[in-house]
C-alpha cells in the first residue's frame, strides 16, 4: 500500500498527515508535530504504556495504534489535558498524592487514568489495577498512582479540589508534602528528556555493536554503509581524538572498540544519518571481520589462576579486600549454634523506563568551539572532565535533561559519549536515541555475589561470629566495581553486633555484562544472605526471628563490622515499633494452616551507611534584585524529589515562603559540583552545604540589613556565598576497618505473602516498613522512597533477572506491574541526627534492602521452603517443596 | 575461598616537612581539602618524586587552588588554559604523569571520581 492521507483531530484542531500503512501515532505526534508529552520506552511493542493517548474517547497505546487508520479520529494527547499553569484535575491529582517521580511514564498513566474516569468516575482499586494494566512505572511502586487515579475521581466527581489539599507557598517548610516544582511540568508532558529535544538539522546516530559474548576485531569495512542513502558518514575507533575510554577506576571501557569485543553488544561502529531510520538501515551494512573467541559468563569459569584472561592487561580477579575484626575461626568455633550456607543473588537490570537518549552539538566555530552534550547525567561536572579525556576536546559543557529514572545506571557515561565523539567527528549537531534493547546493552546492572556465609551463636542466641567469603561477577569492565565490594564490607554486619568478623571478596570479570552503581550496590546483596541467615539462625535456636534480631541489636558504643563505634544506632527501635505489627500478621498467617495456599510472615531490616569517607558537596546560593534566591547546585534529580528538598530548607532556613527561591542545577556552567545524585547523598551533603551557604547569606544580610541584592553591593558585601560540606573521615584500611560513614539509616520491613502449594506462585499481601530517616523533610518524597524501593525489592525476591542476550524487553526481563503490585504500609520514625541538615538523613537505595530477605523468609514462614538462590519463581519453590514432600 | 590479599582501596597518609600526617585517598588526593597548605602540596611532590617544583608549576599550582574555592569545581581545561595562558600540551608536560593526575592532587582539590 502506499501513502494514504488522514485527517485528525488532535487536542482539539484538526491535522492532515500523509502516511504509510507503517506510521504509528506516537511517531507522528512526537516527530511531525512535535508533541512529545508521549513518551517511547518498549521499542514500540505495547509493554510500557508510556505513550497512552486518548482516541476517540478510550486510552490508546500511540505505539500500537497505525496512522491509517485514525481518519476522522479524535486525539487527546497530555499536552492537550492541562498546562503547568492550568493543569486538568487528573494531572492535579498526580502532583498533589506524590504519584509523579521521575515524570516518564507519568503522562502516559494520566492518560490511561483519564480513559478509566471517563467511563467510570468511582473506580475501585481493581478497576484501576486493571485499567492501567499496561503502564510501568519504576519509580513509585504504583500505590500512589492508584491512590492519585482515587484523589482525580473525586475531584472529577466535586468531592473536594486542589485548593483543599494544596500547601501554601508560606506554610510550614518542613516536615510537610509541599509539591515538588517541577512536579507539574512532568504531570504535563512538558518536561523535555533528552529524547524530546530537538535539534534542527541534527544527523541521527546508529551503533554497530557486536553480536558475539566475545569476539577479536580484525577489520572493519564501511565502504556499502558509507553508500546508503542519507548517510553522512561513519565513525570508528581510530576517528576518536582523546582516550576513547570512560573506565575512570580501570580504564578497561572504550567509547568504540577496535581489537577486542569483550561483551555482547559492545560498540564497534556510528553511522550518522539524515534520519534515524537511515542510520539503522545503513549500521546493517557495516562489515566487520570477527575472530569468535570462548565466552566466559561465570565468574567460576574466569577466576582460576591458569584461567583463560578476559583482558590482556589485567587479571582476571581485579580486585580483592578483605575484613578482619577479632578472630571470626575462634568466635565460632565454641559457639552452640552454628550456620554454613551458600547464597547467590542475580543480576537484574536498575530499569529505568527511560532509554539511554543524548543529544550534542558545536557552539562555537574552530579548536574553542563548545561541545555541548545533553543526557541524563546524575553527575555533570564529573561527566564533562571524563568526556574532555575521552574525547579529547578542551570545552565541554554538560547540560542535564530531565531524567526519566536512572537507579545507578548514570554514575556512568553511556549514550552521550558517542553522541559527543559524533558531534565532533561530524561536525553537526546529533542525536542518539537508541532504543530499550540497545539500552541494555549499553548499561550496568546489579553485581551478581556468590556468597558463603558463616554464623554462630551461643545457647542464648547471642552471635558470636561472622564469616563470609564472597565472588563477584565484575562482567566484561568495571566501572564501579571495586566501590561495590568496599560498599558491601563496609556495611556487612547490618543493624546488629558481631563479637568478631571475617570476609573475603573477589572481583572478577567476565564477558558477561557488567556491574555498576544499583540502588543500593553491594549491601542489597550481602545483606540478603545476612538477613536470610538471621532466620535460619533463629529457627536452629528455636527462637522467635524478630526476637533473636532484637537480642543481637548493634548498641551506641559497640563497633560495626569494619570497627566504626556508632553513636546512634535506631535499628532496635524500628524492630520494637515493628513488633506489635509483626505479632498480629503472624496470628492471621497462623490461620492460613489448610488448603493449597499458605501465609507467611517474614522479617528483615538494614542499616545503610550515608555520607562516605572524603566525600564533598559544594553549593552555592545568591541574593536577586527583587529579593528572591537562587540555589546552584549540580544535585540531579532523577525522581527523588531533590527538588523539593533544596528548595524547603532554604525556606525553612531564610524564614521565607518557597515561591522566594529559585534553582538551577541542570548545567555544569552555571553549577558548582555538588557530586553525584548516588550513594544516598544528596539531601545528607548537599542539604548540609545549603543550610551552610544559607548561614553566611543570613548573616552578611542581618550585618547590613540588605533585603535584596543591591543591598548588599551598596554595604560592599558579597551577594554570592558558596559553601563546602565534606565528610574527612578516611574509610577502611587494608584490614577493611575504620570509619566510613558520617551517618546511617535504618529500618525494617515485614513481608505477608502467600505461597501457592500447587504452582509455587507467590503473592504479596502487604508489605509494612518502619524507617527511621531522621528529620523528615517532605513525608510524601520520603515514602515515595520506600514504596518504590520495597517493589524493586519484591521484583528481585520474586523475578525479575537480566540475563545477557536473552532478556530483550520489559516483558522478557518480568518489570513490576500494577498487577504484582501489593499494599504496602509506611511507618516513619524520626531520630534526629547530629551532622544531617535539619537533622535528616539520606534514604532512597537503604529502601530495597530489607525487601528481598523479608520477603523470601515469609515463604519460609509460609511452606517451610528455603530458596537461597534467587529470584524465588514458582520454579524453584515448586521444586523445594516436592524435595521437601519425598524427605 | 583463600585469603586475599590487601585492599587496592584502602587510605593512606603522607608526612609534611613539619611532622603533620595528611590522610589521602586510595588515588592521592587529600581527604580533607582544608588540609593542604603549600608544605602539604610539596610533600606530594616529594612523593612522586620532585624535590621541587617550579615556579610555572606553582602558577598552576596556586590557579586550580584559587578557581576551586571560588566556583566549588575544578577548571575544565578551556577554563585551566585561559587561566593559566599555557596550552594543554605545556600542561601536560609541566606534571609528572600529566595535568589531569597530578596536578589537582598537588593542589589539595577533592578526588572528582564520580562515586566513593
Amino acid at each position: 500500500m502506499g501513502a494514504k492521507k488522514v485527517k485528525v483531530k488532535i487536542n482539539g484542531v484538526w491535522r492532515q498527515f500523509i502516511v504509510d500503512a507503517d506510521r504509528v501515532l506516537l511517531d507522528a505526534l512526537r516527530q511531525d508535530l512535535h508533541l512529545t508529552g508521549a513518551k517511547q520506552s518498549c521499542d514500540r511493542q505495547g509493554q510500557c504504556g508510556a505513550c497512552t493517548v486518548i482516541v476517540n474517547g478510550k486510552a490508546a497505546r500511540s505505539c500500537l495504534t497505525k496512522v491509517v487508520n485514525l481518519d476522522g479520529a479524535e486525539v487527546i494527547t497530555i499536552e492537550g489535558l492541562g498546562t503547568p499553569e492550568n493543569p486538568h484535575l487528573i494531572q492535579e491529582a498526580f502532583v498533589l498524592a506524590g504519584a509523579v517521580q521521575c515524570g516518564y511514564c507519568t503522562p502516559g498513566m494520566i492518560m490511561a487514568a483519564k480513559g478509566l474516569l471517563d467511563r467510570n468516575p468511582n473506580p475501585t482499586v481493581q478497576d484501576i489495577k486493571e485499567a492501567l494494566r499496561h503502564n510501568l512505572c519504576r519509580c513509585t511502586g504504583y500505590n500512589k498512582i492508584v491512590e492519585a487515579v482515587q484523589l482525580a475521581g473525586s475531584f472529577l466527581r466535586g468531592e473536594g479540589s486542589p485548593d483543599q489539599l494544596r500547601t501554601k507557598p508560606s506554610s510550614e517548610p518542613i516536615g510537610v508534602s509541599h509539591l515538588r516544582p517541577w512536579s507539574y511540568l512532568k504531570a504535563c508532558g512538558a518536561a523535555e528528556f533528552s529524547a524530546d529535544i530537538i535539534v534542527p538539522g541534527a544527523l541521527e546516530l546508529a551503533v554497530v555493536r557486536s553480536p558475539h559474548y566475545n569476539a577479536l576485531i580484525k577489520g572493519i569495512d564501511t565502504t556499502i554503509a558509507e553508500l546508503m542513502p542519507g548517510v553522512v558518514g561513519v565513525m570508528t575507533a581510530k576517528d576518536v581524538k582523546g582516550t576513547n575510554s570512560t573506565g575512570e577506576m580501570m580504564a578497561d571501557q572504550p567509547l568504540l572498540c577496535d581489537k577486542h569485543a569483550a561483551v555482547l553488544g559492545a560498540p564497534i561502529a556510528v553511522v550518522a544519518a539524515e534520519t534515524r531510520e537511515q542510520a539503522l538501515a545503513a549500521s546493517g551494512k557495516v562489515l566487520i571481520d570477527y575472530e569468535i573467541q570462548p565466552a566466559f559468563l561465570n565468574p567460576a569459569e574466569t577466576v582460576a589462576d591458569d584461567a583463560p584472561q578476559i583482558h590482556d592487561d589485567q587479571p582476571n580477579v581485579c580486585y580483592t579486600r578483605r575484613q578482619v575484626r577479632g578472630d571470626a575461626e575462634e568466635g565460632l568455633r565454641p559457639s552452640a549454634v552454628r550456620l554454613d550456607q551458600h547464597y547467590f543473588t542475580q543480576m537484574v537490570h536498575q530499569a529505568a523506563v527511560e532509554p539511554e537518549a543524548a543529544v550534542a552539538y558545536l557552539e562555537g566555530d574552530g579548536e574553542e568551539a563548545q561541545l555541548i552534550v545533553i543526557g541524563r547525567s546524575i553527575t555533570i561536572h564529573h561527566h564533562a572532565e571524563v568526556l574532555q579525556q575521552a574525547l579529547g576536546w578542551d570545552n565541554i559543557r554538560y547540560i542535564e535533561a530531565f531524567c526519566g529514572g536512572q537507579f545507578g545506571i548514570k554514575i556512568d557515561i553511556t549514550s552521550e559519549g558517542l553522541a559527543g565523539a559524533a558531534a565532533l567527528h561530524f561536525k553537526r549537531p546529533v542525536r542518539y536515541i537508541p532504543g530499550l534493547y540497545e539500552s541494555f546493552l549499553m548499561t550496568t546492572k546489579r553485581h551478581p555475589f556468590w556468597m558463603d556465609l558463616r554464623l554462630g551463636a551461643d545457647r542464648d542466641g547471642k552471635l558470636t561470629a561472622l564469616a563470609i567469603d564472597f565472588i563477584v561477577d565484575n562482567g566484561a569492565y568495571t566501572s564501579i566495581g571495586p566501590v561495590v565490594v568496599d560498599r558491601a564490607l563496609e556495611m556487612l554486619s547490618g543493624g546488629y553486633y558481631f563479637p568478631s568478623v571475617s570476609a573475603t571478596s573477589k572481583l572478577v570479570y567476565t564477558n558477561n555484562a557488567w556491574g555498576g552503581a544499583a540502588r543500593g550496590a553491594g549491601p542489597p546483596q550481602v545483606n540478603f544472605a545476612l538477613e536470610s541467615a538471621m532466620d535460619e539462625l533463629a529457627l536452629e535456636l528455636n527462637m522467635d526471628p524478630l526476637e533473636f534480631r532484637l537480642l543481637n541489636v548493634l548498641k551506641p558504643g559497640q563497633p560495626t563490622s569494619s570497627g566504626q563505634i556508632v553513636e546512634e544506632w535506631a535499628y532496635g527501635a524500628c524492630l520494637e515499633r515493628l513488633r506489635p505489627i509483626y505479632e498480629a500478621a503472624r496470628k492471621v498467617a497462623a490461620e492460613y494452616n489448610g488448603g493449597p495456599i499458605r501465609r507467611g510472615v517474614g522479617v528483615a531490616g538494614a542499616s545503610f551507611g550515608v555520607g562516605s569517607a572524603g566525600d564533598i558537596s559544594n553549593v552555592a546560593v545568591e541574593l536577586e534584585d527583587d529579593g528572591s534566591l537562587t540555589i546552584y547546585a549540580s544535585v540531579a534529580d532523577p525522581g527523588e524529589g531533590n527538588d523539593a528538598m533544596l528548595t524547603q530548607i532554604a525556606a525553612h532556613v531564610m524564614g521565607w515562603p518557597r515561591d522566594r527561591i529559585n534553582l538551577v542545577t541542570r548545567d555544569t556552567e552555571l553549577t558548582p559540583n555538588s557530586g553525584e545524585s548516588a550513594g544516598s547523598r544528596q539531601t545528607y551533603m548537599s542539604g548540609r552545604a545549603l543550610v551552610k551557604a544559607l548561614e553566611d547569606l543570613k548573616q552578611a544580610m542581618k550585618e547590613s540589613g540588605a533585603r535584596t541584592r543591591a543591598d548588599l553591593v551598596k554595604a560592599e558585601k558579597p551577594a554570592r556565598f558558596l559553601a563546602t560540606n565534606k565528610v574527612t573521615l578516611t574509610g577502611l584500611d587494608e584490614n577493611g576497618q575504620g570509619d566510613p560513614y558520617d551517618s546511617r539509616v535504618h529500618g525494617v520491613q515485614l513481608a505477608e505473602v502467600e505461597v501457592n502449594t500447587e504452582t509455587g506462585e507467590v503473592r504479596i499481601v502487604k508489605m509494612t516498613a518502619v524507617v527511621d530517616p531522621g528529620v523528615i523533610l517532605n513525608p510524601l518524597a520520603v515514602t515515595g522512597q520506600i514504596e518504590g524501593g520495597m517493589d524493586m525489592g519484591a521484583g528481585w525476591a520474586l523475578r525479575e533477572e537480566y540475563v545477557l542476550g536473552q532478556t530483550k524487553d520489559w516483558r522478557t526481563y518480568k518489570f513490576p506491574t500494577m498487577q504484582t503490585s501489593f499494599d504496602m504500609e509506611t511507618i516513619l520514625l524520626e531520630s534526629p541526627r547530629k551532622n544531617g541538615p535539619l537533622g535528616a538523613t539520606g534514604v532512597g537505595e537503604f529502601t530495597l534492602m530489607p525487601t528481598a530477605p523479608a520477603v523470601n523468609n515469609a515463604i519460609f514462614n509460609a511452606v517451610g521452603v528455603r530458596i537461597r538462590e534467587l529470584p524465588a519463581t514458582p520454579d524453584k519453590i515448586r521444586s523445594s517443596l516436592a524435595g521437601l514432600q519425598r524427605a | 575461598m583463600t585469603e586475599t590479599g590487601p585492599s587496592s582501596n584502602a587510605a593512606k597518609w603522607v608526612r609534611s616537612a613539619s611532622g603533620k600526617d595528611i590522610p589521602l585517598d586510595a588515588d592521592g588526593f587529600l581527604i580533607n581539602i582544608d588540609d593542604w597548605d603549600e608544605e602539604a602540596t610539596r610533600a606530594l611532590a616529594q612523593a612522586d618524586g620532585v624535590k621541587e617544583l617550579t615556579e610555572a608549576q606553582w602558577a598552576v599550582i596556586r590557579f586550580l587552588r584559587a578557581f576551586y574555592l571560588d566556583q566549588g569545581k575544578a577548571p575544565l581545561n578551556h577554563k585551566l588554559k585561559a587561566g593559566t595562558g599555557l596550552s594543554m600540551m605545556e600542561l601536560e608536560t609541566m606534571f609528572p604523569g600529566g595535568i589531569k593526575n597530578t596536578a589537582p592532587r598537588w593542589a589539595g582539590l577533592p578526588n572528582s571520581r564520580g562515586c566513593r
